[in-house]
This record gives C-alpha cells, sequence and structure tokens, in this order.
C-alpha cells in the first residue's frame, strides 16, 4: 500500500470508524445540527446538551465515509465535558489544520493527528471536517 | 449459475483506440490511469483536441455577422457540425438541432420555452424513479412556476422501471413524459419505445435524455418517434460547455424564445422584436463555436470506429464486468436491470464508496463514487452512494481485472 494511502488510513483511524464513539441520538440534547456534504452526499448530525459554558454530553449520527466517522467520533470524544469556547476553538483550530498545508498544530495530539493524512487527499478535507462545521453550526444556533 | 468470465475480444477497429486518447498514456500516483469515469465525461481523441488547436490557430471569427473569410468559414464550419449531428441522429433536418451547454441546459430550454407556455395549473409532467437531478429540478422549477405537477414513475428492486404503472401513469392531464434512455447511475436501459408509443397515442410530448446512450448505441431520432432529446458533448468523446438538443420542427417552430440576445432575431426595433426560425431562435448570443466544431469532429471519430461496432464490444464488456464484479467477495452490485449500458454501481459491506474510490485511486484507477446526482433513486435502493464503474469504446478487460484486483485492497483494508 502506498505512503499517503497508509497514512490516511492509519490504524486509529480505521478503529474509530469501525467502532465510533458517542454514535447514538442524544435524547434531552439542546442543540442539534445536520449538515451535509452536497457533492458526495454524506451526512453527519451533531447533537449537543449545553447547560451555561459546559458541554455535557455530544454525540452524533451519520451517513458517511470512515474518515468522517473517525472523525465525528474524535469530535465528540474532544468535547463532551469541556468548555464551550475552548471547544469553538478546538473546531477553528482543526479546520484550519487540515485545511493549510503547512500548519503543524496538531503535531503532538495523537488522535487528531490522525486525521492529518486527509491532507495528501484534497477531495477528502471535507469527509474529516464537516462533523467539526456541523458541530460549529449547532454550538452557533 | 456459471457465469461467463472470459474476456471480450477486441475487435480490430478498436485495436488502437486507446493511441488515439493521448491521456491514457499518462500516469496518476505512479500508476498507468485506468479510466472507469466515462458517465460523468469522456476523454477526448487527438482529432478532437486537434480541432480546437486548429479552429483558434486557423479559423477563429464569429459567426453568422461577418462578411470576411474568416467568418464564412468559422459558420461553415459551425453549421457543418450541426448537420454531421443531424445525420448521426437522423432528424429529418438539420433545423432539429439546437446547440446548447449539454443536457441540462436543453432540459431547461424546453422546459422554458415548449412547455411552460402551455401547460395548466393541475397539469402533469410524468418523469421516473432514476432520473438524474437535470431531469428533476427543471421540472420541479416549473411546476412551482406553473402549478403544474411533478409525477414519478416507479422502478422496481432491480432498477428496471415498472412499465406497467409507467404507462397507466400516462393520462388527460399528462403534458410531458421525460424519460432517461439510459440511467447514469446503475446503468438501466430504458424502454423508450412503449413509452414513446403509448405517449404518442394519448397526443404527451416526450422528451428522452440520451445524455448516457448517444456514445453508446444507434440513436435514431425519426425511428424512435420522439419530440425531443438531449445530449452532452463532453460525454460523446467532444469537448466541455457544448451539447445540444434534438426537436421535431413543428415543434420548435411554435416555442417561445430560450434567452434573447443577437443572432436569434429577424428584426428589434423599441417597440418589439421578431425572432428568427429555428436553430437560430434558441442560439442567442455568440456560441461555443469551437466546441460545436469539436463536437462534430467527436462524432467523426465514432463513426470511424462504428457505433454498432462500439455498442457491441461494450455490451460484452460491461457484462464481462458484471460477472467479475459479482465474483468479488464483499463486492454488491446496486442494480439488476434487464438491459444495461455503460454502467456498474456497487457498494461494499464495510467499505463507504469514498474510502473505495480513494483506495483505487492511489492504484491509478478512476471511478466515480457519492449520489451521481441521482439522489430520489438512490434513497430508492436505501443508500446514500455508491461506487461506480463506467466504460468507453477504449476500456478493456484489463481496466476491469485491474478494478477487481483493487477491490481486494479495499476488503483486506476494511474487511
Ligand atoms: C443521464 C444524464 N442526464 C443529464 C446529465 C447532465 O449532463 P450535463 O451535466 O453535461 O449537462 C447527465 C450528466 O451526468 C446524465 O448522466
Amino acid at each position: 500500500m502506498c505512503a499517503d494511502l497508509q497514512s490516511l488510513y492509519r490504524e486509529t483511524l480505521i478503529e474509530q470508524s469501525r467502532n465510533p464513539k458517542n454514535n447514538y441520538v442524544l435524547e434531552g440534547a439542546n442543540r442539534r445540527s445536520e449538515l451535509k456534504n452536497p457533492l458526495c452526499g454524506d451526512v453527519v448530525t451533531i447533537y449537543l446538551s449545553v447547560s451555561g459554558d459546559r458541554i455535557d454530553e455530544a454525540s452524533f449520527e451519520a451517513q458517511c465515509c470512515s474518515i468522517c466517522r473517525a472523525s465525528a467520533s474524535m469530535l465528540t470524544t474532544r468535547i463532551s465535558g469541556s468548555n464551550r469556547l475552548s471547544a469553538i476553538s478546538l473546531a477553528e483550530d482543526l479546520i484550519a489544520f487540515l485545511n493549510e498545508s503547512d500548519s503543524v498544530i496538531f503535531e503532538n495530539d495523537d488522535s487528531l493527528q490522525a486525521l492529518s493524512g486527509v491532507k495528501a487527499f484534497a477531495s477528502r478535507i471535507r469527509c474529516a471536517t464537516l462533523p467539526w462545521e456541523a458541530f460549529q453550526k449547532a454550538i452557533s444556533d | 449459475m456459471i457465469e461467463n468470465l472470459t474476456p471480450p475480444a477486441t475487435p480490430d477497429a478498436l485495436k488502437q483506440a486507446r493511441d488515439d486518447f493521448p491521456i491514457l498514456s499518462r500516469t496518476v500516483n505512479g500508476k498507468p490511469l485506468i479510466y472507469l469515469d466515462n458517465a460523468a465525461s469522456t476523454q477526448k481523441p487527438q482529432s478532437v483536441i486537434d480541432a480546437a488547436n486548429r479552429y483558434y490557430s486557423h479559423e477563429n471569427a464569429n459567426i453568422h455577422r461577418g462578411v470576411h473569410l474568416l467568418s464564412t468559414e468559422a459558420t461553415a464550419a459551425y453549421e457543418a457540425a450541426r448537420k454531421k449531428l443531424a445525420q448521426y441522429l437522423n432528424a429529418s433536418d438539420e433545423s432539429e438541432i439546437i446547440f446548447t451547454r449539454g443536457a441540462t441546459e436543453s432540459v431547461n430550454l424546453i422546459a422554458h420555452s415548449f412547455l411552460e407556455p402551455l401547460i395548466k395549473p393541475g397539469e402533469e409532467i410524468l418523469i421516473s424513479h432514476m432520473e438524474h437531478h437535470a431531469n428533476i429540478v427543471p421540472w420541479q422549477l416549473l411546476a412551482e412556476r406553473t402549478g403544474g405537477r411533478l409525477r414519478v414513475a416507479p422502478i422496481d428492486d432491480n432498477g428496471n422501471l415498472e412499465l406497467d404503472a409507467c404507462l397507466s401513469m400516462m393520462g388527460p392531464k399528462t403534458k410531458l413524459v421525460a424519460i432517461v434512455h439510459v440511467s447514469n447511475a446503475i446503468g438501466t436501459v430504458n424502454p423508450i419505445e412503449a413509452i414513446i408509443a403509448k405517449a404518442r397515442e394519448n397526443g404527451i410530448a416526450t422528451l428522452i435524455d440520451c445524455a448516457q446512450s448517444i456514445q453508446h448505441m444507434r440513436l435514431d431520432v425519426q425511428s424512435m418517434g420522439c419530440d425531443f432529446a438531449v445530449f452532452s458533448g463532453h460525454k460523446m468523446f467532444g469537448p466541455t460547455g457544448i451539447g445540444g438538443l434534438y426537436g421535431k420542427r413543428s415543434l420548435l417552430k411554435r416555442m417561445c424564445p430560450y434567452q434573447g440576445g443577437g443572432d436569434m432575431i429577424s428584426h428589434v426595433t423599441f417597440d418589439g422584436t421578431t425572432f428568427k426560425e429555428p436553430p437560430s431562435r434558441f442560439e442567442a448570443g455568440t456560441p461555443h463555436i469551437a466546441g460545436a466544431i469539436g463536437l462534430g469532429v467527436a462524432l467523426d471519430y465514432i463513426e470511424s470506429i462504428g457505433i454498432e461496432t462500439i455498442r457491441d464490444y461494450e455490451s460484452q464488456l460491461i457484462e464481462y464486468a458484471v460477472n467479475r464484479l459479482k465474483s468479488c467477495q464483499g463486492v454488491e452490485i446496486v442494480g439488476n436491470p434487464d438491459h444495461r449500458s455503460g454502467a456498474i454501481s456497487f457498494i461494499m459491506e464495510n467499505a463507504h464508496p469514498h474510502d473505495i474510490g480513494t483506495i483505487l485511486d492511489t492504484d491509478g484507477i478512476a471511478i466515480r463514487t457519492g449520489h451521481h446526482c441521482c439522489e430520489p433513486l438512490m434513497n430508492r435502493f436505501g443508500i446514500s452512494a455508491t461506487a461506480r464503474a463506467s466504460i468507453a469504446l477504449y476500456n478493456n478487460s484489463d481496466d476491469i481485472d485491474a478494478l477487481v484486483d483493487s477491490l481486494a485492497k479495499v476488503r483486506a483494508l476494511f474487511g
């Protein structure tokens, strides 16, 4: 298998896409946002239960590819129990990191770094950012 | 049942075909390109590429308006391309061919200039469940503007049109039946003869979306008997940005203009304007002259091989591809139509179509993944996307074998 492909489909990513975390409808969520990538038809829905400045719980549902599902799993794991503002800035940073070729912000973060393989596949970057964009929409609505 | 896994022999007329397409000798990700995304767009033979070059190097001028030599030559070349299309489709007159940007614009033109002035609230447009968005959305928009109703003929689980249901949906309220000839997503060849026959009996106009048939089989619009047929140049070895429609002369003559501008008028005063006869009435402004000329050269290319030769060879190749994919573990073919042309859609148990597409791409294999602009069809099968391999005259059994080998890698990765 070629190196780019190996870097795209890292074990952590395949593992998370096979057994994603927080992959359910969150009953009692007070924020919900569905985002579709019209280019490919993938759909992700992010559910949040937010109280004050805290995101108590986050979950997702999706009809999507492995990268998008792994990314949604990572996102919801990261932001569950976190501060609202820091989650917002994490999303901003991650989207910038994936879109900008020279960005290295997540070098020391193994799990999010696993998404960086998409950088070699321009057509797949949106697969990784879609859940994060859905989160941005949910939290700002 | 033992499926036929013998690769089809390449007929003599196609033996050198690959060499005619310069792009087929490039590499992708270090591997020779294997192009199986022909339903999205076909590659171009050198002769079509040269035609654009020649036009801009030696003939470039506007058409239908100059007295100088270049303009006269450009006009002649543009009109010669129209004539070639008329001959290829066996239209009774070249004025029945209108150049547009492609199938999408052709459908929109027919919606605007033919159906909109005609349809009354409550009257119906009949399409099928397997249409491309290009043959859905213009009708939805029209229905919204006019109070017309869009009706959808069902398909069965194999991806065949339910013909009886379709025929029974044609009634006194139906104004137009607009049906795809060959499905771009699952390859179904529709029984358009029966549909057109019933429509004609009932005085219903017919539009056949030939975007996926014109490059694969002989189309004779007179024996088909349809009122309109639409197509895109870039899917038949021609340039992008050019395509067209066939329309029966008696209908075209009654239709209102599509866009206003130069070249489509007889007289303009500030009190009003009179319009030219078809085809000029529907070709406002400076058209894609180089594109039309290139499309004519693409037709020459098809005819130099012979569309019957192409059809016979491709039908063997697509059968070979279906049988190879059927024997591929973990691969499920979406749609099992009685008659198939050009395309095969499939899904894999654990790998999403995009993941399949990415892995194949690293092997130099280009396929399409996604909903193929057929979301209602995807919904009918309860899926959001497929992987689709689609062939053209230059593909061969080695391409299909490479596809199958690469799918084994997908399975190894995703299980
Ligand atoms: C069946 C069918 N109809 C219409 C179209 C639209 O063609 P274009 O985008 O060239 O206008 C396509 C293109 O994919 C098609 O496959």
